[in-house]
């Protein structure tokens, strides 16, 4: 049996409509917000899930950390049902939502830690060494006595997760962890995240709008849509799928003024470089390449790999979300 | 043990957090005494201007309205997480907070907000207590001490039972439902008065379904030596314990209704 095991889970909200005029009393509309998820997950690893918002991402996560109850379905979290024995099972999860603190506004992060502290009765010493451990790692060393109020939204999400991670959870769920922060900021997550991971086996379920996290961290990614899962595995499974137009671009030197290519190629130009967008399988790279050659002398040309974020775009089209 | 440690230290938080915005604090406490010492001058202008209120000699009036100040701004400044924050963690999403940690839901909850302002409105009700016991010459005694003692506990229970209605009607609709303050703040108004001065329906109201009659009226006026309803003494000492119940009732519907939480959106 997997560490997470899902089964046809199902989960409706019932939504009251505006007034309409004249009537007197609201209309209720039934949304399902998932219709039947099933997956499991094993321990240590690492499970990005994406779709569009609305999808059911965020629903998943507030059952399996014990929210919210399901309407049906089976979930088991190493053993625990979430909502049966919350208690029990919140001791061994950590969450970190991307847009809501769970630590205190007005007082410093110490405080802050040290309350936690109490509310999941950590032994000193263990508390300790797990802040020591932790402080270094998120580099929060000189924040400790600041305020939540007074520090950046990068700082703030690395203090968010060391406020999560201080009870060492087996699990940990981020909900678009990286929302609203700089590159660095968001690389230093990511690596934070791999070393949590490969450090002490935490097992992390990660949503997010943002495909570079995903690139980054999940070899495995879930997609979700209409409250429907419609892929599980590997990234770059899902990628090649939708993957059908690559871009070159090319300099000649001397520059040439004609490029005649195939119809389905296409071709623009801009400043002195040659944009050719082709599909593969009908234009395959060899023959373009010995075509551009034909053309002239290439002082420079560069690959470029899809854009990530126009590719799931590109899916969520044809799976109609 | 550990669950009252981590309430003293939420509280100690939470009022080093008040205390960032200083000059907020005190004008708000300020005006809370301002509010509370307006109720008091309402008792005092109805009892300048009628004497007394049916059998109730000033003292008395005092009495009752020193332990329905005490009782409601006690359980306000310590149960702030359920008489006022409730319908703000249930709408701003901060209850998922809450069930993400491995303590009873309601500790979490009355560990969440305290209303140290509410002092200067206990204060009011405290000197009410001592001038209407001098005024009214009551001679202490343990067994008084206890009921009084007890009816504010069980008038603490009770406010805070009555105000889990409220948070179980945020629970299902998000928004807070005015009705429930008729029992809560109206409760508070029309309770301050002894509960015979009503009429039949009102009387009911008060006695069995916000029981303050119970909880208050009853121990006061036996303490007094002018039992309600000239009621034997043992009723002074159970007559209170409805508040328990009503409480005890409210956590479990409380409980039963938190599995219908549904959350806000992300």
């Amino acid at each position: 049996m997997s560490y997470i095991e899902v089964r046809d889970l199902r989960k409706t909200f019932t939504v009251r409509k505006k007034r309409e005029k004249g009537s007197l009393f609201r209309e209720r509309e039934t949304v399902e917000a998932l219709k039947g998820i099933s997956f499991s997950v094993e321990q240590g690893e690492l499970l990005g899930y994406i779709g569009p918002n609305g999808a059911g991402k965020s629903t998943t996560v507030k059952i399996l950390s014990g929210i919210l109850t399901p309407d049906s379905g089976t979930v088991s979290v190493n053993g625990r049902v979430p909502w049966e024995n919350r208690k029990e099972h919140v001791r061994h999860i950590g969450v970190v939502f991307g847009q809501r603190s769970q630590l205190w506004w007005d007082v410093p992060l110490l405080d802050s830690y040290s309350l936690l502290k109490d509310i999941y009765r950590l032994p000193e010493a263990d508390y300790t060494s797990r802040l020591k451990e932790l402080t270094e790692a998120l580099e929060l060393g000189g924040l400790l006595r600041t305020p939540l109020r007074l520090l950046s939204l990068g700082q703030r999400m690395r203090a968010e997760l060391c406020g999560s991670l201080l009870h060492r959870p087996e699990l940990l769920f981020l909900d678009e962890p990286t929302i609203g922060l700089d590159a660095v900021s968001k690389l230093a997550l990511r690596d934070f995240l791999l070393w949590e991971n490969r450090e002490h086996g935490t097992t992390i379920l990660l949503t997010t709008h943002d495909m570079e996290d995903i690139a980054a961290l999940c070899p495995r990614v879930m997609v979700l849509g209409h409250g429907q899962k419609l892929f599980d595995g590997d990234l770059q499974d899902l990628l090649r799928r939708f993957d059908t137009t690559r871009t070159v671009t090319v300099r000649y030197e001397p520059d040439i003024s004609a490029l005649s290519l195939p119809e389905s190629a296409a071709v623009s130009r801009s400043g002195s470089d040659w944009i050719i967008s082709y599909a593969p399988d009908q234009l395959p790279t060899a023959q373009l390449i010995s075509l551009l050659q034909d053309a002239g002398s290439i002082r420079e040309m560069t690959l470029q790999p899809e854009n990530i974020d126009h590719l799931i775009a590109a899916m969520y089209r044809e799976m109609d979300l | 043990m550990n669950t009252i440690r981590l309430y003293l230290r939420s509280m100690g938080m939470l009022i080093r957090c008040q205390l960032e915005y200083p000059v907020s604090f005190f004008m708000q406490t300020l005006a809370q005494l301002v509010m509370e010492g307006g109720e008091m001058m309402a008792v005092i202008l109805v009892i300048d201007r009628f004497g007394h209120l049916g059998q109730w000699e000033p003292g008395n009036l005092f009495f009752f309205f020193g332990t329905m100040s005490v009782c409601f701004y006690l359980t306000e400044m310590f149960g702030r997480g359920v008489t006022g924050n409730f319908p703000y963690l249930v709408r701003s999403g901060q209850l998922d907070t809450l069930l993400l940690r491995p303590r009873g839901l309601l500790t979490q909850v009355l560990c969440s907000a305290v209303d140290p302002r509410r002092i200067t409105c206990v204060a009011v009700g405290v000197t009410a207590l001592v001038l209407g016991s001098r005024m009214s010459s009551i001679a202490w005694t343990f067994p008084k001490a206890l009921a009084m003692a007890e009816s504010i506990l069980m008038g603490c229970a009770l406010i805070l039972g009555l105000f889990l209605i409220e948070a179980v009607f945020v629970i299902f609709s998000v928004k807070s439902v005015e009705l429930v303050n008729a029992l809560t703040y109206g409760g508070r108004s029309a309770c301050e008065y002894p509960v015979d001065i009503y009429p039949r329906p009102l009387r009911i109201l008060f006695s069995i379904v916000a029981p303050f009659a119970m909880v208050m009226h009853v121990p006061c006026s036996w303490i007094m030596d002018r039992p309600l309803y000239g009621w034997p003494a043992w009723t002074a000492f159970v007559c209170p314990l409805s508040g328990a119940l009503v409480l005890g009732i409210m956590v479990l519907v409380f409980y039963r209704a938190i599995r219908h939480y549904r959350s806000t959106g992300s």
